[in-house]
C-alpha cells in the first residue's frame, strides 16, 4: 500500500515540473500552511546529483530529439500535418492504444489470481511462486517470445495438440495476428502486475475481511465491496506501468504480431533506421508521450487516496 | 523505449568523441556488420587476410543501424570506418552526404559488376530473392515463378514475404501481374498493392533471414520471397525446401565510408582488399552470396557455384537501387497506408 502511494507522489512533485508541481503545491498550500510545504521541500538539495544526472542525460535528449520533429527537414509543423493528415498513421496510433489496453486488461485477469494465490498460500511457498514470477523476468525477452512462436504457430505444440485431440480440424491462426501479440505481451507484463498487486494485498489486514463477514456480508460482497476496492491502489499502479510498458513495446509485436498490426514504435524505428526521417519519427514519438502524459494525468485525477488513508478518514 | 535508445545513441557519441581520441595508435579499421553468421565470414575472408598483409587491425563492430550512422555524422564523431548497408540506402546517404567519396585509384573499379559500384560504395556481395518452398507442405506440384505465390488454389498455404518497404515485393507482385522485366520502373503502384490485396491475408511477413527459415522450414508458411543464402543454407542442413530461380531479384550490398571517418585511408585500403577478386571468391565460398568482383567467378567452389545467383544470370532481374534511394520515403508511406488498412 504504501509503494503504491508513494510511486505516484513523488511524481506530481518532480515530473511534470511546470503544470502538475504547480497544482500540486497550489493544492498543499490551501490545505497545509506554509511551514509544512518548506517542512516538505527540506533536504531537497542533496537530489540535486540525480537530478541533474537525470537532466543531462535524459531529459536534454529527449529535448534535442523532439525539436527535430518541428526542425527537420524543414522548420515548421509539416511533420505533425503528414502525421495527422494520413489516415494509416492514425490507425497505428488506434492500434497502439488498443493493443496496450488489451495487454492491460488481460494482464491484470490473469495477474490478480497469481498475486492473491502469492498472498494466500503458506509464507514458504509463496516466496517460491514469487522467485519463479521473477525468473521469467531474468530471461531474455527474444528468447520467451521466440518460444511463444513454437508454441502457437500453425504446426506448433498447442495446434498439433488440439488436432490430435479432434477437437479443431483446422489449425487455429494465433499468431501474426493481434491474438499472437496479446497473448505474448500479456505473458511478458504479468510479473508488473504481480508485484506491485502482491504487495497491496499482502499489507491488507486480514481482520477487515473478517469484520465483513461478521457484519453480514456474503463472500461475493466481500470480495466485490471490500477486497477489491482495498486492492485497487496496486490495481492502478501495475495497470498504469503494463499500459505505458505496453505503448513503447517493440520486439513482440514485430514478431508474433502481422503487419496490419503495425503500433507506432515500429512506425518510429522505420523511419529512423530505414529512411533517416526523423522529422518525422520524432513527431510519431511526441505524440505517443503528450498521449502518455494525458493518460496519466487523468490516472493522478481518479487514483483515490490510499486506503489506509481513506478508511482512516471513515 | 525507442525514443531512449535514438537520444542515448546521440548522447554516446558525443561522449566517446572525449575518449576516442586518446587511443589512436597503431592503424585500424573500424568494420561494421549486420553480425551472424555474414560478418564472421566477412572476418574470415576479408579481415583476418588484410590485417596479416598490411598491418592494421580491423575491429569488428555491429550491427549496422543507419540511424546511428547519420547520428555519428551529424555530431562530427565518426567511430565506424567501413559500413556494410543495403544498395539503396548506399544511394539515399550519398544523396544526403553522410558518406566519403571512394579512393578508386586504389579500388580497382573497372573489375566491379558495374551493377555494384558508385562513387560513394563499393559491393559487399549480391544476392537474390528467390521463391522458396516447403516441398512437404506443396508435394509435386513445384511452383515456378512468382505468379504462383497468388494462385492459392493450386499452392495453398502462407505467403511468406519481406516485411519492409525496400526493394522486392513491389516488383514480384507486378511480374506476377505480367508486367515485363524491363517496364518495371517506375513502379506502379497502384497495380502493385491490388495485386498484393488478392493475397493480402495470406501472407505473413518476416523481417530477418532466421525468422524467414523458421517459417519456411516448418510449413508455417507454404512458400514464399526469401534471401537465396538462407535457402541453400537450409537444403544444406536437410530440409525439404525448394527453389525456383526464375525471375529471381538481385538485390545487393553495399560497403561504405561515412563522411569524417578517422581512418580514411586505412578503410580504402581495406575496401580495395575486400572487393579484391579474391576477397569476394573466398566470402561466397563460405556463405553463398554471390562476388561483385568480375573476376571472382572463377575462383568459386565448383559445388557451391550452381547455388549463386552468378549462376542464374539469364533470368534475372536486377532491382532498380537508384529508383528506390530516390521514392522509397514516399513509396513507404503508400506502403504503411496498404498495410493497416
Amino acid at each position: 500500500m504504501k509503494m503504491a502511494a508513494t510511486a505516484s507522489r513523488p511524481s506530481t512533485a518532480t515530473g511534470s515540473a511546470a503544470s502538475a508541481a504547480g497544482l500540486a503545491s497550489g493544492k498543499a498550500s490551501a490545505m497545509a500552511q506554509a511551514p509544512s510545504l518548506k517542512q516538505r521541500w527540506r533536504g531537497a538539495g542533496n537530489l540535486a546529483p540525480a537530478l541533474l544526472f537525470l537532466g543531462l542525460f535524459f531529459l536534454a535528449p529527449l529535448i534535442g530529439l523532439l525539436l527535430r520533429g518541428v526542425l527537420e527537414p524543414v522548420p515548421g509543423l509539416g511533420n505533425y500535418e503528414q502525421l495527422f493528415a494520413n489516415s494509416a498513421y492514425a490507425r497505428v496510433l488506434f492500434n497502439t492504444f488498443s493493443v496496450a489496453g488489451l495487454v492491460t486488461v488481460f494482464s491484470l485477469l490473469l495477474g490478480f489470481p497469481l498475486a492473491w494465490a502469492i498472498t494466500l498460500v503458506p509464507r514458504g511457498w509463496g516466496r517460491w511462486i514469487l522467485n519463479i514470477v521473477l525468473l521469467s523476468m531474468w530471461t531474455s525477452l527474444l528468447a520467451r517470445t521466440y518460444s511463444w512462436l513454437v508454441l502457437l504457430q500453425a504446426s506448433g505444440v498447442i495446434n498439433k495438440a488440439l488436432m490430435a485431440m479432434g477437437i479443431i480440424d483446422q489449425p487455429l491462426e494465433m499468431v501474426h495476428n493481434l491474438t499472437g501479440v496479446v497473448i505474448g505481451m500479456s505473458y511478458i507484463m504479468i510479473p508488473f502486475i504481480v508485484l506491485p498487486l502482491q504487495a497491496t494485498m499482502q499489507a491488507i489486514d486480514p481482520m477487515i475481511l473478517q469484520a465483513g463477514s461478521i457484519c453480514g456480508a456474503s463472500p461475493w460482497t466481500n470480495f466485490f465491496r471490500v477486497f477489491l476496492p482495498l486492492c485497487r491502489p496496486g490495481l492502478a499502479s501495475g495497470g498504469l506501468m503494463v499500459f505505458v510498458m505496453s505503448l513503447g513495446y517493440y520486439v513482440t509485436p514485430a514478431l508474433l504480431g502481422g503487419a496490419q498490426n503495425m503500433m507506432l514504435p515500429e512506425f518510429i524505428i522505420q523511419q529512423v533506421q530505414s529512411f533517416l526521417n526523423w522529422g518525422l519519427a520524432s513527431a510519431g514519438a511526441a505524440l505517443l508521450i503528450v498521449i502518455t502524459l494525458v493518460l496519466f494525468y487523468v490516472y493522478l485525477k481518479l487514483q483515490p487516496e490510499s486506503p489506509v488513508g481513506a478508511s482512516n478518514a471513515r | 523505449m525507442v525514443l531512449n535508445k535514438a537520444a542515448t545513441a546521440i548522447f554516446f557519441a558525443g561522449l566517446l568523441s572525449v575518449t576516442g581520441q586518446a587511443a589512436m595508435a597503431a592503424e585500424s579499421v573500424n568494420f561494421v556488420s549486420w553480425g551472424g553468421s555474414t560478418q564472421d565470414a566477412q572476418k574470415q575472408a576479408w579481415a583476418d587476410p588484410f590485417s596479416k598483409a598490411s598491418g592494421i587491425t580491423v575491429v569488428q563492430d555491429g550491427p549496422t543501424d543507419y540511424g546511428k550512422l547519420k547520428a555519428m555524422v551529424e555530431s562530427g564523431n565518426v567511430q565506424w570506418d567501413v559500413v556494410d548497408v543495403e544498395a539503396d540506402f548506399a544511394l539515399r546517404a550519398a544523396a544526403e552526404g553522410l558518406l566519403e567519396p571512394l579512393d578508386f585509384k586504389q579500388i580497382q573499379r573497372d573489375k566491379i559488376d558495374p551493377r555494384f559500384v558508385s562513387d560513394h560504395g563499393v559491393g559487399s556481395f549480391f544476392f537474390s530473392f528467390v521463391l522458396g518452398y516447403n516441398e512437404g507442405k506443396l508435394g509435386a506440384n513445384k511452383p515456378q515463378d512468382w505468379s504462383a505465390l497468388f494462385d492459392t488454389k493450386s499452392f495453398p498455404g502462407k505467403r511468406a514475404l519481406y516485411k519492409w518497404p525496400s526493394p522486392g515485393v513491389l516488383e514480384l507482385a507486378l511480374l506476377a501481374d505480367g508486367v515485363a522485366a524491363d517496364k518495371l520502373y517506375p513502379l506502379d503502384l497502384d497495380r502493385a498493392f491490388k495485386k498484393l490485396d488478392t493475397i493480402k491475408k495470406d501472407i505473413v511477413w518476416w523481417g530477418g533471414g532466421a525468422q524467414s527459415q523458421q517459417l519456411l522450414a516448418s510449413g508455417e508458411a507454404s512458400m514464399g520471397q526469401f534471401w537465396n543464402g538462407r535457402i541453400h543454407a537450409l537444403q544444406e542442413d536437410g530440409a525439404p525446401v525448394g527453389v525456383s530461380w526464375k525471375q529471381n531479384l538481385v538485390m545487393a550490398d553495399i560497403l561504405v565510408v561515412p563522411k569524417g571517418s578517422k581512418n580514411k585511408d586505412a578503410a580504402m585500403k581495406f575496401l580495395a582488399s575486400a572487393s579484391s577478386a579474391k576477397g569476394q571468391a573466398d566470402f561466397s565460398n563460405l556463405t553463398a552470396y554471390a562476388p561483385v568482383n568480375i573476376d571472382s567467378v572463377a575462383r568459386l567452389d565448383s559445388t557451391l557455384a550452381p547455388n549463386l545467383p552468378t549462376a542464374y544470370a539469364k533470368d534475372q532481374i536486377t532491382l532498380d537501387f537508384a529508383y528506390w534511394a530516390k521514392n522509397g520515403p514516399a513509396i513507404a508511406t503508400r506502403w504503411n497506408e496498404w498495410l493497416v488498412k
